[in-house]
């Protein structure tokens, strides 16, 4: 705990440090246990160290009855399968029926599902003979209008064959007579027929494969049934024909039935007699109805059996995953050697010590347990997790800045300036306060709306959406602002604020195309004069202006994030990092680009004609040169000489001390580490646990390579971030082009048609490209690029981002988690 | 109105906003001063973005020029 004294160099602010948290040890007697745990998942504000890592999680004392709660669960799976298969409502009718007991809800899930298990095996039995009737049904029908006239052509073809058989016996020699006489009678008696159904796509290979295998000694007729059939066997509708074979011969049929049977043809017995047919018609029509009758009956007690399942449905899910997950931090929990209590470690937020005291004990009153818990703070030093207490508004910015990293533990958080600087940096590449407006309404309706949005479940892109509405509503009214600023509306300029400054040289106006106007006014109070808009000349103004606008404004931030790092020193009590870290960062930075954003200001100030670019670039090639005329202010030549000077000098300041001081500090400490043995026995105890951590082996070489990455990046860091910055010029650029493009382009355009089909379809177009273009991916890129600003440019001056998040085992994070 | 009175005005409009951020959310010292911090940073960067575009209208060195079909 020594090297994390807590600076006082600030008061407490939310949010910019993330909570004091620390390691707490909690033994509950076994009996209290069950109950315990469960009123601290309630409270949610502990999370559990798993204490048996190394046990598999069958060794574990309470995998039965994990193993009893994923059974129950797979049970409630196959409920919620059942019932979106019938198409029921997921009733969301939370009936919150009285304490239901996990032992009871086991019973009553495992008779629930033999329940249903059976009568969906007796409804598909049911369906199966139902559909096989069916198909019978259609067989006899199909069959019966061919059959006669197939079966007199089978016959006399048969008669024909037979007889030309004779006939070639008759050429035979007399020596084989014998044997063909002893096969003729089976040939010749035999002449039997196949029904049955096959599936129409198989139809044609079905009848090459019949004809293959019997050498054409068969007649296959076949019938088209005009709608689809419920296979008997697969439960689906399938396109099939009716088909009669007549063949001749025992080995012939074997074929037959061989061949259907790999064809998944189903057979169907066929009474030649016209009587007997229409007698089997009838029987089949009444057994028809009567199983219809049956499988209606089965369905209404199924879907009423799921009903009152589906009722319940969320209660029980729920209650099963709050058991699971009991058992499952039960799991993580060491057992005493007593086996009486049980012993759990965890971090927890300071703030709910008094919360937790009072869970612990309530849970012994209720549980009727003799011994109280006992709850004591361990000492520590491992790093403890990060915890950000957020809420609805500040929690998507958070989530912006632990995209990139969890803050290291109670770093300065850079959520806290993000809120607003993100949606600024936003705005600065967004600026139109048409747009601007656009993205307002969206989101206030996504505000309003929010009790029922956050209740339903979202598409991905919406959820998202939604979870960022504070971050679009910000973003919206920065917009608004910076549109106002370039006073653009729809890339339409208003004089919301006072006439322009600018007027003609002279009456007639001669000049305003060639040499141009003439400012006569004062300056236009806010943003830009309108009358930039669409003057030859205002691309070079806006650029210009927009460039060392995104100058000014990435020093700034890159300042703030520097003087962040200062906060941090001074907080953790690191005066190295001031002293050779902080101060020289802050040199070199200012040194050189606080420089050039001093000189354009002074520019403006002074409508000076010095070329900025060539004040830099010389400071850096020939420092004593003389300035000319690109001089601002007198000394300039001795204070750029003097700044040049410092950022040299910043450089070695960066690198070269701090590695020493640390290796200075870190052998002074080893001295110290010769001290007289703490003697309580605690303190034994725990020592051996954390010395590993503590004393890491201590590299110079290590830390002089890694300070030395580090000054080389600042320094190229400084040039590179502050050319980053100009892509707030350039994505403002685009945008504000674009814009002027729709609507010079289109609706200008269709407007100058004086047709009102024309008008209209402009109007369409106007609507959709600025919706489409502007509005989604306009937004979508200048988000990225802001994104990209924060986590590059502004986050690597000062943010670690090395921390691991604070999990709290809770119940209200539970549904989360299996979905 | 010059630069100094609508800076003035950014100032004014600053204070406002925290102290009515102070009287309608006041939900303890740690969470006011976030809300001042915000504020703060709010007023600070809208500030710089007018000022920036005000002081670079104010000695033009290029004049707006017209098209020509105007």
């Amino acid at each position: 705990m020594g090297e994390r004294v807590r600076g006082g160099c600030c008061p407490p602010m939310d949010l910019m440090r993330s909570e004091p948290m620390h390691l707490v040890q909690v033994i509950i007697p076994i009996e209290s246990a069950h109950l315990t745990i469960s009123y601290l998942g309630d409270l949610g504000l502990i999370q559990f160290k798993d204490l048996n890592a190394e046990k598999s999680p069958f060794q574990r004392t309470y995998a039965n009855q994990i193993k009893r709660c994923g059974e129950m669960a797979r049970k409630l799976r196959f409920f919620r399968e059942q019932i979106t298969k019938a198409e029921f409502s997921p009733a969301v009718i939370s009936v919150t029926e009285a304490d239901l007991n996990l032992d009871d809800l086991e019973v009553k899930l495992g008779e629930l599902e033999a329940e249903l298990v059976e009568i969906n095996a007796n409804g598909q039995k049911l369906q199966r003979s139902y559909n096989e009737l069916a198909e019978y049904k259609l067989v006899i029908q199909k069959a019966g209008e061919f059959f006669q006239s197939a079966l007199s052509s089978a016959e006399a073809r048969q008669r024909e064959y037979a007889s030309n058989q004779s006939g070639e016996e008759s050429l035979e020699t007399p020596l084989l007579s014998e044997q063909e006489m002893t096969t003729d009678p089976s040939k010749q008696v035999k002449l039997g027929f196949v029904t049955g159904l096959v599936p129409r796509e198989k139809s044609i290979a079905f009848e090459r494969i019949l004809f293959r295998a019997t050498r054409g000694n068969v007649l296959l007729k076949q019938a088209v049934v005009d709608n689809p059939v419920t296979d008997p066997v697969s439960g689906e509708k399938v396109e099939k024909n009716v088909f009669v074979v007549f063949f001749s011969g025992e080995r012939a049929k074997n074929k037959i039935l061989k061949i259907c049977d790999a064809f998944g043809a189903n057979r169907y017995p066929f009474a030649e007699d016209l009587g007997k047919q229409a007698q089997t018609i009838n029987e089949v029509s009444g057994r028809l109805s009567e199983l219809k009758t049956t499988i209606d009956a089965g369905l209404v007690h199924r879907g009423n059996l799921l009903q009152t399942i589906g009722e319940q449905f969320e209660q029980w899910n729920f209650l099963v995953r709050r058991e699971k997950s009991i058992y499952h931090t039960l799991n993580m929990l060491s057992i005493d050697v007593t086996k009486k209590c049980l012993v759990a470690e965890g971090w927890s937020p300071i703030f709910a010590t008094k919360q937790i005291q009072d869970a612990l004990h309530r849970a012994t009153q209720d549980s009727n347990s003799q011994v109280d818990a006992i709850f004591q703070v361990l000492r520590t030093r491992e790093m403890p997790p990060t915890y950000f207490r957020t809420n609805k508004f500040t929690s998507a910015f958070q989530e912006i800045v632990d995209a990139y990293g969890v803050a290291k533990y109670q770093e300065a958080n850079p959520g806290v300036f993000t809120i607003v600087t993100f949606p600024f940096l936003f705005a600065v590449m967004f600026g139109d306060w048409g747009h601007g407006i656009c993205l307002l309404l969206a989101t206030l309706y996504l505000i309003i709306r929010e009790k029922k949005l956050s209740s339903q479940k979202l598409g991905d892109i919406m959820e998202m959406t939604f979870g960022g509405r504070y971050v679009i509503l910000l973003m919206a009214l920065f917009s608004i602002y910076t549109g106002l600023i370039y006073n653009e509306f729809f890339s339409v300029p208003f004089e919301l604020f006072s006439r322009s400054a600018y007027s003609c040289r002279d009456l007639s106006c001669s000049e305003a195309t060639t040499v141009g106007l003439i400012k006569v006014r004062d300056t236009y109070p806010f943003g830009a004069d309108p009358v930039w808009h669409s003057s030859r000349s205002e691309l070079p103004f806006l650029n210009s202006l927009k460039m060392k606008m995104s100058i000014l404004l990435g020093v700034a931030q890159m300042n703030l994030g520097i003087i962040l790092s200062y906060f941090n020193a001074i907080f953790f009590a690191n005066n190295i990092n001031i002293w050779f870290q902080f101060i020289p960062q802050m040199i070199f930075l200012n040194g050189l680009f606080g420089y050039l954003s001093v000189l354009i200001i002074i520019k403006w100030c002074t409508g000076s004609k010095a070329d900025l670019y060539h004040v830099m670039i010389y400071m850096f090639l020939s420092p004593t040169d003389e300035l000319g005329e690109n001089q601002l202010f007198p000394g300039q030549k001795i204070t750029q000489l003097v700044l040049l000077l410092l950022a040299l000098i910043s450089v070695p300041w960066m690198l070269l001390p701090k590695p020493f001081l640390l290796k200075l500090q870190h052998d002074r400490h080893h001295g110290e580490s010769y001290a007289p043995l703490p003697d309580s026995e605690e303190s034994l105890q725990s020592e051996p646990n954390h010395d590993s951590h503590g004393h890491e082996e201590f590299e110079f070489s290590e830390i002089f390579v890694h300070q030395l990455i580090h000054t080389i990046e600042f320094v190229l860091g400084a040039v590179s971030n502050t050319a980053s910055y100009l892509r707030l010029w350039a994505l403002s650029l685009a945008h504000s082009e674009l814009s002027t493009v729709f609507y010079e382009k289109v609706l200008l355009l269709a407007w100058g048609y004086n047709n009102i089909i024309i008008l209209i379809v402009g109007i369409i177009v106007f609507i959709f490209a600025t919706v489409g273009v502007l509005l989604v991916m306009e937004t979508l890129s200048a988000f990225l690029h802001a994104l990209r600003l924060h986590w590059v440019e502004f986050q690597n001056k000062f943010y670690e981002g090395d921390g691991y998040k604070f999990y709290p085992y809770s119940f209200a994070l539970l549904d989360y988690e299996d979905e | 109105m010059g630069f100094l009175v609508t800076t003035l005005i950014f100032i004014v409009v600053g204070i406002i906003a925290s102290l009515c951020a102070r009287i309608c959310c006041n939900r303890g010292p740690s969470a006011n001063l976030l809300h001042l911090t915000l504020i703060i940073t709010a007023t600070v960067c809208c500030w710089m973005m007018w000022a920036i575009v005000y002081l670079a209208q104010m000695k033009p060195l290029i004049v707006p020029i017209l098209n020509e079909t105007e």
